[in-house]
């Protein structure tokens, strides 16, 4: 899939960070363990400029995947029950919908979203995120849309009972 | 003078108590310091930890309480403030010849009653109920402030919500930390609180005061690693300074609590919770941190 640019957060972005500060053969463990928490903490996305073969690896949902656990408890709204299962390798937490909204705006949201094709993970990045969409939604665009939408109003909710 | 640490969040439940009392006895530990824990809810959890039900008991029956106190002082009973606290409390053990040590001001029952009783006493000297609520507030904050001069570091452990006592903590606090649960309501108590401590109304206020600035950091604590959690703590990242320090979700963290009569080192009170403890404290505590800054 050739892509000019994509998006990296939550495990992902802990995991390419790591990799990167991995391939420096200057830092001891120490300094690179110190390194990569302090990266980890002060950084929430990561744009990179292409895909390379090293972020495929660590950007890819089979190592985010084994450390996140999708909590069927918490059904958002009227989405239908996507299953993990169904989705694997699949990181239902990245991209993070809300701060990719933002820290970049709508369309990088949207953007972000495009590289996830199949309806069922669609759901289930909803259902994870806590944004509701309808239910009788088939076609992945529109599905992609809703979750915008709904992360929107859920900025605007947040917002409006701040003040 | 001491430095003033409030642990606060309007919230209940996001393990405000639990922080106050590692902190206090981390920093006696490790960093050997004179630690005043102040217990302001009325739930006196922290004081159940640190001197156990029966000397708590004692305490409030000879009228060594922080509403005691409050309201000594308020009717000019002139007690010195020695007498309301519990020196050397907590069970874990200090070499004699380190300075380290924690003590108390218990927490009270009666502390909300208190400050109803002194708000009526106040009102009759002022008309204006704002005013009057402000003064009480001020009152407070002076009084707490006293007890800085025997200590390296006072504690104020903060009730949820937002009584004259928490108020009056998050005014005198150099700096407040402020622990959450990483779930979504937190949030909007993040949100709420950070008005209050930095002094401002609106979101968009409260955007314009850089990070470095602020006098609050927010700590998560009970975390699992679930990824709605990483989302959350993210999502929070964009708006509020956080520690790196992250506080697990862990038995050993509970048991901890469970206050005895025997002194124990701090292994083997926080068990496998210690090496988050240490990371907290270096953070909290250490010489180039934010607090270390603060004043």
């Amino acid at each position: 899939m050739a892509r000019t640019r994509r998006f990296l957060n939550g495990a992902a972005k802990d995991a390419f960070l790591r990799q990167v500060l991995a391939a420096e053969p200057g830092l001891d463990e120490a300094t690179r363990e110190r390194l990569a928490l302090a990266l980890q903490s002060s950084i929430a996305l990561i744009s990179l400029r292409h895909r390379s073969s090293s972020e495929l690896s660590v950007g890819t949902p089979d190592t985010a995947a084994a450390t996140h656990e999708p909590d069927a408890q918490n059904a958002a709204g009227n989405t239908p029950p996507a299953t993990a299962t169904e989705c694997e390798p699949f990181d239902p937490y990245s991209p993070n919908v809300i701060v990719v909204f933002r820290t970049l705006g709508r369309d990088a949201a949207l953007a972000e979203l495009h590289a996830i094709e199949d309806v069922e993970c669609l759901r289930l990045l909803a259902r994870e995120q806590r944004l509701g969409i309808a239910s009788d939604l088939a076609d992945a665009a529109d599905i992609r849309h809703a979750i915008v939408a709904a992360a929107e109003r859920r900025i605007a909710n947040r917002r409006a009972a701040a003040s | 003078m001491a430095r003033f640490l409030a642990i606060a969040n309007r919230k209940g439940g996001v393990g405000k108590s639990t922080i106050a009392v590692m902190l206090a006895h981390a920093s006696a530990a490790w960093g050997k310091k004179r630690v005043l824990l102040v217990d302001l809810d009325t739930q006196c959890n922290a004081s159940l930890m640190l001197i156990g039900g029966e000397r708590w008991d004692k305490a409030r029956r000879a009228g060594r309480t922080i509403s005691d106190y409050f309201f000594d002082r308020f009717d000019k009973v002139a007690e010195d403030e020695s007498h309301y606290v519990a020196a050397n409390v907590g069970d874990v053990a200090h070499p004699r010849a380190s300075p380290g040590r924690v003590s108390l001001l218990p927490g009270s029952l009666m502390l909300e009653d208190v400050q109803g009783e002194l708000y009526l006493k106040q009102a009759k000297r002022g008309s204006n109920p704002d005013k009057v609520a402000q003064d009480v507030r001020n009152r407070m904050m002076r009084l707490i402030k006293h007890f800085g001069h025997d200590f390296d570091y006072v504690i104020l452990d903060c009730p949820p919500g937002l009584s004259f006592a928490a108020l009056a903590a998050i005014d005198l606090a150099d700096q407040v930390v402020v622990p959450f649960r990483p779930d979504y309501v937190s949030q909007f108590a993040l949100d709420r609180v950070a008005l209050l401590i930095e002094r401002v109304e609106t979101a968009d206020q409260l955007a314009a005061v850089p990070f470095v600035d602020r006098r609050y950091i927010c700590l998560p604590n009970y975390v699992t690693g679930k990824g709605r959690e990483r989302l959350l703590i993210d999502e929070i990242a964009l708006d509020h300074p956080l520690l790196q320090s992250r506080v697990p979700l862990l038995d050993s963290v509970a048991r901890a609590f469970d206050w005895e009569e025997s002194k124990k080192t701090m292994a083997e009170k926080y068990g496998d919770a210690l090496p988050h403890l240490r990371a907290l404290h270096d953070e909290v505590f250490g010489a180039a941190t934010w607090l270390a800054k603060a004043g």
